[in-house]
């Protein structure tokens, strides 16, 4: 049997960060309102939010499409914790995409987060305690 | 029981930010709400070291070949390094009598305290003749270790529905365990084998509340078993369009249609195969083509064929009607209500609290 004979059907992404329509199932643009109504209530409470995608019917497509359509933003945070991790801002400020890669480069999860700052990027108090410890030493080294 | 989590995580070198990344993928994984990996990860940084116990009985390994598969070197070692692992006849180095005193200094040390996990089923045939260890039946073995365990983890389903071995004629007399302890917490974690991260989840929600989780009518957390593989699948949208594959070259298995009437078990098997994956992440058998076997649920290997099409799928009728109303759109709004059923949904408008997950 010759290779040509075994059906293998090849999907190409389409150039130029476009999304393929025949791949939406419909699910993603329902996010939009919700992320709107998140959105309002950070305004007025300061309440943060987040969408867990990995957990939502969402194709490869529909994921393309929302990361299209909301856009890039001005900040994009790369944290290096047991893999990396992007915390990147899309154009509407406010809205974050974060994904969390393994060692490895797996994604391992992702979440549109509604914040003014992720709260992954805030250093915790007992962090900052040890950075001023480790300060004065070096002060006290001089 | 040694220190806070977090004293033996920093001396691992194990950054605060590693370990919130890693409560937030674990949180998503246990289907809780976005934002509760916080706090998740304060419980779990004061969270103390649990001595486990672990019996294999009736089994053929796969259940640890999957769990050593998820950790070393990625972050779900870590978990392993919370707890005391102190008998695993696979993976201690101990052999033979120092193995054995191993467990019973573990049971006498921690007795009341500690965590049991079995993997296998149990015979009863023979007078359990078919499966000893030590030169003792695993029914007398898990009736003595069951005896001073905290609760128990039934890893698998043969420990959790007698899986396999159980099948029929069933040769052995497998039972569950289940079947033989009574008076003890246990939690079944099915599958053939069980998907990694359900077991460290497992496992770590018993480090953060103390507890195990919220169980369904067949002793299975919520969390990972809570809803069905068709409910979470990514192919679902076609099941609601009406495509499908009628064979395994179709063309309609290749635009990668629902594979329900190739007699995919989705929507009556209860995992989290759709949302975790498997291998990393890499795939899950109906991503990969194939549809779903069913292994979590009881009985599966007598279930009447793995080809053969369910006669009647799941709840069709309500969520057939659903989806003429509403369209494309239901398998959000059908993901959002399952969620809003387990409690999680209150989370969307306030910030959740380590009170709100143990409700």
């Amino acid at each position: 049997m010759s290779l040509d004979t075994i059906p293998i059907h090849v999907i190409h992404s389409p150039p130029g960060g476009a999304v393929d329509p025949a791949g939406l199932s419909g699910n993603a643009p329902p996010l939009l309102r919700e992320l709107l109504e998140m959105l309002r209530r950070l305004l007025v409470t300061g309440e943060t939010a987040a969408i867990d995608l990995s957990a939502l019917p969402l194709t490869p497509a529909d994921l393309d499409w929302l990361k299209h359509t909301l856009g890039a933003g001005e900040i994009a945070i790369t944290l290096q914790a047991s893999g990396e991790s992007t915390l990147d801002e899309t154009a509407c400020p406010g809205v974050w995409w974060v994904t969390h890669h393994n060692e490895k480069g797996t994604v391992t999860s992702q979440f549109i987060e509604v914040a003014f700052v992720p709260e992954l990027v805030k250093a915790h108090p007992q962090d900052v305690e040890i950075g001023l410890e480790h300060l004065e030493l070096l002060l006290s080294d001089l | 029981m040694q220190g806070p989590l977090i004293d033996t995580l920093v001396r691992q070198g194990v950054s605060r930010r590693t370990f919130l990344k890693y409560c937030a993928t674990l949180a998503s994984m246990m289907a809780l709400p976005p934002t509760a990996g916080r706090a998740m990860a304060d419980a779990m940084a004061a969270a103390r070291r649990p001595s486990v116990i672990w019996l294999p009985f009736q089994e053929c390994t796969g259940c640890t070949e999957s769990i050593t598969r998820s950790h070393s070197p990625t972050i779900e070692g870590m978990i392993f390094d919370m707890i005391s692992l102190d008998y695993q006849e696979t993976l201690m180095a101990a052999a033979g009598f120092q193995a054995e005193e191993a467990r019973h200094q573990a049971m006498k040390e921690n007795a009341g305290k500690y965590l049991l996990i079995v993997d296998g089923s149990i015979p009863l045939g023979q007078d359990g003749a078919f499966s000893c260890t030590a030169g003792r039946t695993n029914l007398e073995t898990l009736k003595e270790a069951a005896a001073g365990a905290a609760a128990i983890v039934a890893m698998g389903s043969c420990a959790s529905f007698g899986g396999i071995p159980r099948a029929n004629p069933n040769p052995t007399g497998a039972v569950s365990v289940s079947d033989i302890i009574k008076d003890k917490p246990i939690v079944n974690i099915p599958g053939c084998p069980p998907i990694p991260v359900v077991m460290t989840g497992v496992l770590a929600h018993y480090l953060t509340f103390g507890s195990l989780p919220e169980l369904d009518d067949k002793g299975r957390p919520k969390a990972f078993y809570g809803e069905t593989i068709h409910d979470r699948c990514y192919r679902r949208p076609f099941y609601d369009q009406g495509k499908f594959a009628k064979t395994f070259d179709d063309e309609g298995a290749r635009n990668g249609w629902c594979l329900f009437e190739l007699g995919c078990k989705g929507p009556v098997t209860h995992n989290a195969c759709a949302t975790t994956k498997w291998n990393g992440g890499t795939s899950w058998p109906v991503e990969s083509g194939h549809g779903c076997l069913g292994c979590s649920e009881p009985d599966f290997w007598d279930a009447g064929g793995f080809y053969k099409a369910l006669s009647m799928p799941a709840d069709p009728l309500k969520i057939a009607a659903a989806a003429a109303v509403a369209g494309a759109a239901v398998g959000v709004a059908v993901s959002f209500a399952n969620r809003a059923k387990k409690g999680a949904a209150k989370a969307a408008h306030e910030t959740t609290t380590l009170d709100d997950l143990e409700k």
